[in-house]
């Protein structure tokens, strides 16, 4: 890398709480945004969901504005002359059906940031950490000075029903890595990070570099032996110089399905990070799809913040052919650089690496 | 039987969005999964299990006793024949 | 940065290089037909969505062009885009519960436009980055952007597209394969906006 690209976050908007602060408190205490909630599922089933209160439709319009109004007040107007703006989302506003789902999206942008460039990844579940890497690819290539990166996906019951049409819920919360998981739990939120040239609060840390990589093996299934995922993690390893020793926490994907922990697992074993100090972060959020790569890598800065492990909730006892080192209980640790990950339907995985300041 | 298969085939043509395919292009004993025949793969066979309930009244509870079930449509019309 | 190759498909035609492979007017399913004229075997295509369908075809007849000597597997990256991600299939998996009583898994997997780079990949064995943007429209630009910080990445080549099948809509895709030729005139904005007006007859 040829110059510094650094990444602090803005906004954090979930069933968790509003601000950061609100998630910090719920990472200690160990709280999750999970509840069996009623009717949710198709003919009226009852199934867990990280729903946020309230049954409003354009309920990611709702989202991103007050997210957006967040992050807003968090950002002085200097910044705003060579700045864009980058948005991951699986779905989008799925109410706009059978319209364009993304047709709400830059229009709402444009209420807090008028006239800024507005680019929309929808790449599945690695959405939020390819957007984050496309931000900075685009400080290198000195395009933009400051880029926002917007994490959203809501709750809707067309994903519901199409993740109950799979078999791939979980009927209760989810249990990431666990030997009992059986499935995932979706959820809802919203994440805004700043990428940009120059260090702009005392928060930020440093993007040290990302890629991504697809299995070629599957559409909806994930790779049996990881390949996609070890060829990210190696490739993203190339880019930043560094190697599985220099990782201080991985912040793992974690679905908890059957097939895509035991994934995972095998991909981590592979690349030298099963001793590494791991969590997923879905026993709190669930899965929130194209919100998951920046929600995470966000409670990943906070964790490097406060020098603190989160415990992977949900997790009792390794369910996985590769034993992982899985974070069971909150404690300190000196967290200089964390791996992210994450994986998703079309095959795609993508990962990237961020280190503290020196 | 005859007449059994060629609405099997129908319907697997709609339950699983081929609509590219007709009757005619379905084969009775060519494997309906994996790379040769229709080259259909686990969520396809979630499909059949719907097909099965919806057309047939037939409940398959678990997913794994379909393998044997589905290989092409005879074993199909086969196990149907038996079961309705 | 280079075009090496490019192709459009629609349900009228299919066209490489700016000239005419397949008249699909008369065609009752016209992508069945394209398909068939390719001479390759790949029964998956019949379940693919239409998105899938048209940059599976645009990409066989490209892949004569690929550049040699490069890491195909890991260093080609694909570029894709359109306006309105997966909305037709989304469109059908709503009514498969709305009207049919029954959420279908085999449309569902298809309710994310980069299924689309997915299924290339699966095809042709391709590791390497993918990327998928929802945009207004075509915009030369944003993929000479995209195509540069590939290459500055690291990556060879690129294969880029224009993907769109809208719910009683358009339906086209236009593919382009870029290198990092470095005696190359570097903009390729200009030559994307012409070939694709005249891919559109406009």
């Amino acid at each position: 890398m040829h110059k510094p690209v650094y990444i602090q976050y803005l906004s954090l908007v979930s069933p968790l709480g509003n601000t950061v602060e609100q998630h910090l408190e719920a990472f200690k205490n160990g709280v999750s945004g999970i509840k069996l909630t009623e009717k949710a599922g198709f003919q009226d089933t009852s199934i867990p969901l990280a729903k946020r209160e309230g049954n409003s439709s354009n309920r990611y319009d709702t989202l991103l504005r007050e997210a957006l109004e967040k992050a807003r007040q968090k950002l002085s107007s200097k910044l705003f002359e060579n700045m864009a703006v980058i948005v991951s989302s699986t779905k989008g506003n799925i109410d706009l059906l059978p319209g364009d789902t993304f047709a709400s999206t830059k229009p709402i942008i444009h209420e807090f940031f008028p006239k800024t460039d507005v680019f929309i990844i929808s790449n599945a579940c690695v959405s939020g950490v390819i957007a984050i890497n496309t931000a900075a690819d685009y400080i290198l290539a000195e395009k933009y000075q400051e880029i926002i990166v917007i994490g959203i996906d809501a709750v809707s019951e067309f994903v519901s029903f199409g993740f109950q049409s799979l078999f791939a819920l979980s009927n209760e919360a989810c249990r990431p890595f666990d030997k009992d998981r059986n499935g995932t739990t979706l959820g809802e939120g919203c994440g805004i990070v700043l990428v940009s040239e120059e260090k702009v609060s005392e928060s930020a840390v440093l993007y040290k570099g990302g890629s991504s990589s697809n299995d070629a093996n599957h559409i909806s299934g994930p790779s049996r032996t990881g390949e996609g995922l070890v060829r990210s993690i190696e490739k993203t390893f190339k880019r930043s110089g560094f190697t599985a020793s220099d990782i201080d926490f991985v912040s793992a994907h974690g679905t908890a399905t059957v097939f895509n922990d035991e994934m995972e697992s095998i991909a981590f074993g592979r690349t030298n990070l099963n001793q590494v100090p791991l969590n997923s972060m879905k026993g709190y959020f669930g899965h929130t799809l194209g919100a998951a790569g920046v929600l995470e890598t966000i409670m990943s800065i906070i964790s490097m913040e406060h020098n603190t492990l989160f415990p992977c909730i949900g997790y009792c006892e390794t369910g996985t052919s590769v034993p992982l080192n899985i974070i069971q209980r909150m404690e300190s640790k000196e967290i200089n650089t964390i791996l992210k990950t994450a994986s998703g339907f079309g095959g795609g995985n993508a990962s990237l690496i961020l280190q503290k300041l020196p | 039987m005859s007449d059994l298969k060629e609405n099997l085939k129908a319907q697997i043509i709609e339950q699983l969005n081929l609509e590219d395919l007709t009757p005619a292009d379905i084969q009775d004993d060519a494997p309906l999964f994996g790379d040769q025949g229709l080259g259909l793969d686990s969520i396809d066979a979630l499909e059949f299990i719907v097909l099965l309930d919806s057309n047939y009244g037939i409940k398959i509870a678990d997913p794994s006793e379909g393998k044997e079930i589905f290989q092409s449509v005879n074993t199909l019309a086969d196990y149907i024949s038996k079961n309705q | 940065m280079k075009i090496l190759a490019h192709s459009y498909v629609c349900p009228q035609a299919v066209l490489l290089n700016g000239k005419p492979v397949s008249d699909l007017k008369n065609e009752e399913n016209p992508f069945k037909s394209a398909y068939q004229q390719l001479g390759v075997d790949y029964p998956k295509f019949y379940k693919m969505d239409v998105l899938s369908k048209m940059a599976f075809i645009g990409t066989e007849l490209l892949l004569p062009y690929f550049p040699e000597g490069i890491d195909q597997e890991n260093d080609l990256q694909l570029i894709f885009a359109n306006s309105s991600a997966s909305q037709n299939t989304d469109n059908l998996f709503v009514e498969s519960y709305e009207k049919l009583k029954n959420p279908s898994p085999s449309l569902f997997v298809y309710t994310l436009p980069n299924i689309v780079t997915g299924e290339l990949s699966i095809r042709h064995k391709w590791y390497g980055e993918n990327c998928f943007y929802v945009e207004d429209s075509f915009n030369p630009g944003h993929f000479s952007e995209w195509a540069q910080m590939a290459f500055d990445k690291g990556n060879k080549s690129c294969l880029c597209g224009w993907v769109e099948a809208k719910t009683d809509g358009e339906q086209e895709c236009f593919l382009f394969l870029l290198t990092n030729s470095e005696n190359a005139d570097n903009s390729i904005e200009l030559e994307l906006s012409t070939l694709i007006k005249q891919y559109r007859n406009e």
